[in-house]
């Protein structure tokens, strides 16, 4: 055996940029969430009501999102119209770049459906708010229950096809070992869910919404996909574990010899792990005590998100660190501007400003599968909740029949 | 053109046929991350390269030449020559060696269908060029590739890499780098011609010649002469601090922590 040392390795810059991250964490979410709002608003599950309502408003916001940071990525944002002019069909981004825009539309119209009643009660109000709603719910006729399942159906097929193509595009990639394993698109929708999960719990809390209904499901959400994407992570390890090359053989690699690659995987599977124990510890306390332990599940929410946020960042900015040729790891900062924070912190601004849009002018509390919604039925579904009768100031103030 | 529609309508037509019955690994085998037909250039050739390392003395001349011929930023390479130094354990003896890295033009290039406008293609004499006007910077083409033969030119924000001087192919020229390389290491030419300088001495070291990662099977038509086969992948080496620095003092090269 010699001992070798690379006397000049050039460095290579990665190629996708944090946007990349966000916009798969973004639109993660948005598929997510458009799921855990199908119980209510696509099959009609009324306990599911609550839920479907924060998960509406998570799914809607980062649907509206994650597009402005997927075009942020591209070097050339103003020739996004040669996605369409040059379509390959050979390309997985191609064909995301075409189903994209499609689920865009049936979210949106979901999502419009969904809201309609709620709008219509909302015409007479006053001021911005009112003017908002009557122009938004497009006349008085009712909103056809079927009409919303069947656009939701179409939305819940359209995402999988993005889960598919996120999926997709990544394993794909020979060049990436990382990437390229089977296990990585299956990994990507369980993370997914485990943060839309937990983006609902905190909307449940921050929207003062406090629904135990919508914590205890999204707490078994949670159960489920952390323990799916342990079985996922621990399938991947097994499948691999004895192979020379590929995705399990890069990792162990990388976790030998980076002490920050160790980190990282130690991080990752506590994490994960604790996460699973306390939702765990938290769904088997006596149904008395759970209320009060509910209160703070949002802090768990906060953990999930972190969970779903990192692995994204690790797949994509950390598997692009591993060097394919020159020796050594690269090690990068994140820059400041555009192509790092900047880019990052951005995103979040946008989408905190579309929530808050939607909080403003849309009365996303009384979404509901179609119908007509009268004030006696939304009285009746805020009063069945007492602590969302006091936390809505901002609605009240535009004269929302239902609050205060 | 008829023949491009003809076969991009055939892929439509197997994708949504396999979208309706076929499970999902069987799509993905119906034409996605296929090669897309290749177009322009002449049909009647294939260019590849055989580097003789026996030859090649680390000089960086390649290196240099490429970057003005072809105006690439600073810091930014479309060749670079990676050089080792060896030391026998047992003997302690020392040895430089040096790898010339470049595109290789590969017969089943993994960068191509990445494309997702197709800017990036391959000509039928088996160059792989990217149209700068069509690129939209998405960088995929630059993940897919396994030879970090890609990067985005920070000037143009579009993909850029080596075309093996197609343009001075063209004139009758040949590439920046081989005609700079002081040792005559690199050669290049048309394989499809059996009289031409590579086909004689691919014929004549057919079982000597190596290409980098044979593993990926994206079949490199880079050759090389005098390889040893631990450097084919990634080498297993410690990277040595060296700075380099561009003429505003900024660190051009890779700075080491161990």
């Amino acid at each position: 055996m010699n001992s070798t040392i690379e006397l000049l390795a050039p460095r290579y810059d990665i190629a996708w940029y944090p946007w990349a991250v966000q916009y798969f964490f973004m639109i993660a979410i948005s598929y997510a969430s458009l799921w855990l709002a199908a119980p209510a608003l696509i099959f009609g599950k009324k306990a599911w009501l609550p839920t479907a309502r924060l998960a509406l408003i998570a799914c809607v916001s980062t649907t509206l999102v994650a597009p402005v940071a997927l075009l942020a990525d591209l070097h050339q944002p103003l020739r996004f119209w040669h996605f369409y002019a040059y379509a390959n069909t050979h390309s997985w981004m191609s064909i995301g770049s075409v189903v994209l825009p499609i689920y865009l539309i049936s979210v949106l119209g979901l999502a419009w459906l969904a809201w309609r009643p709620a709008l219509q009660a909302q015409r007479s109000a006053s001021g911005l708010g009112g003017f908002i709603a009557k122009w938004l719910s497009l006349g008085n006729g009712a909103t056809p229950k079927v009409l919303v399942a069947v656009v939701g159906l179409t939305a819940l097929l359209l995402s999988s096809g993005i889960m598919l193509y996120t999926g997709a595009e990544l394993a794909v990639v020979k060049a990436r070992p990382l990437w390229n394993t089977l296990w990585l698109p299956p990994m990507l929708v369980a993370t997914g869910f485990i943060a839309a999960a937990g983006l609902v719990l905190v909307l449940n809390r921050a929207s003062g919404l406090r629904s135990n209904d919508a914590t205890r499901q999204m707490l078994y959400v949670l159960l489920g996909f952390c323990a799916v994407a342990g079985l996922i992570a621990l399938s991947w390890l097994l499948d691999g574990m004895n192979a020379h090359v590929g995705s399990v053989a890069a990792a162990l690699e990388s976790v030998r010899y980076s002490p920050s690659w160790r980190s990282t995987a130690l991080w990752g599977s506590v994490t994960g792990a604790a996460l699973f124990a306390v939702v765990a510890l938290l769904l088997l306390r006596p149904p008395h005590r759970q209320p009060a332990l509910f209160a703070w599940a949002w802090l768990l929410g906060l953990v999930a998100i972190h969970m779903g946020w990192m692995f994204r960042w690790v797949v994509l900015m950390d598997v692009q660190h591993v060097a394919r040729n020159s020796a050594g790891f690269h090690h990068y900062g994140i820059p400041a501007g555009s192509s790092g924070i900047l880019g990052i912190v951005g995103t979040f601004g946008l989408w905190l400003t579309a929530i808050l849009l939607i909080e403003l002018f849309i009365p996303w509390r009384q979404a509901q599968q179609g119908g007509v919604n009268t004030p006696a039925s939304l009285d009746a579904q805020a009063s069945s909740d007492p602590l969302a009768a006091t936390s809505d100031s901002l609605n009240a103030k535009q004269g929302a029949p239902n609050h205060g | 053109m008829d023949a491009i529609r003809r076969s991009l309508l055939g892929q439509l037509a197997r994708l949504s046929a396999g979208a309706a019955l076929v499970p999902l690994s069987s799509l993905a085998q119906a034409g996605i991350n296929q090669q897309p037909a290749r177009r322009e250039g002449d049909p009647t050739k294939r260019y590849g390269m055989l580097i003789d390392l026996r030859q090649c003395i680390g000089c960086q001349a390649c290196t240099v030449s490429c970057h003005i011929e072809n105006a690439a930023p600073l810091g930014q390479f479309r060749t670079t020559v990676s050089q080792y130094e060896v030391q026998h354990q047992e003997s302690g003896e020392l040895a430089t060696f040096m790898l010339p890295r470049l595109c290789n033009h590969c017969e089943n290039p993994p960068c191509v269908p990445v494309c997702p406008v197709e800017a990036t293609y391959q000509q039928q004499d088996g160059i792989v060029v990217v149209d700068s006007d069509r690129c939209v910077g998405c960088a995929y083409c630059v993940n897919a590739c396994p030879y970090d033969a890609r990067f985005i030119n920070e000037r143009t924000q579009t993909a850029d890499k080596c075309t093996f001087c197609a343009h001075r192919l063209e004139a009758g020229l040949l590439p920046a780098c081989v005609e700079s390389c002081v040792g005559g290491a690199r050669i290049i030419g048309d394989m499809r011609d059996p009289n031409s300088q590579i086909s004689r001495l691919i014929q004549e070291h057919r079982d000597a010649l190596m290409v980098l990662q044979p593993e990926k099977n994206t079949l490199p038509q880079v050759f090389y002469l005098g390889m040893d086969e631990r450097f084919t992948t990634r080498p297993v080496a410690e990277p040595v601090a060296l700075e380099v620095l561009d003429p505003h003092g900024q660190e051009m090269g890779y700075e080491f922590h161990h």
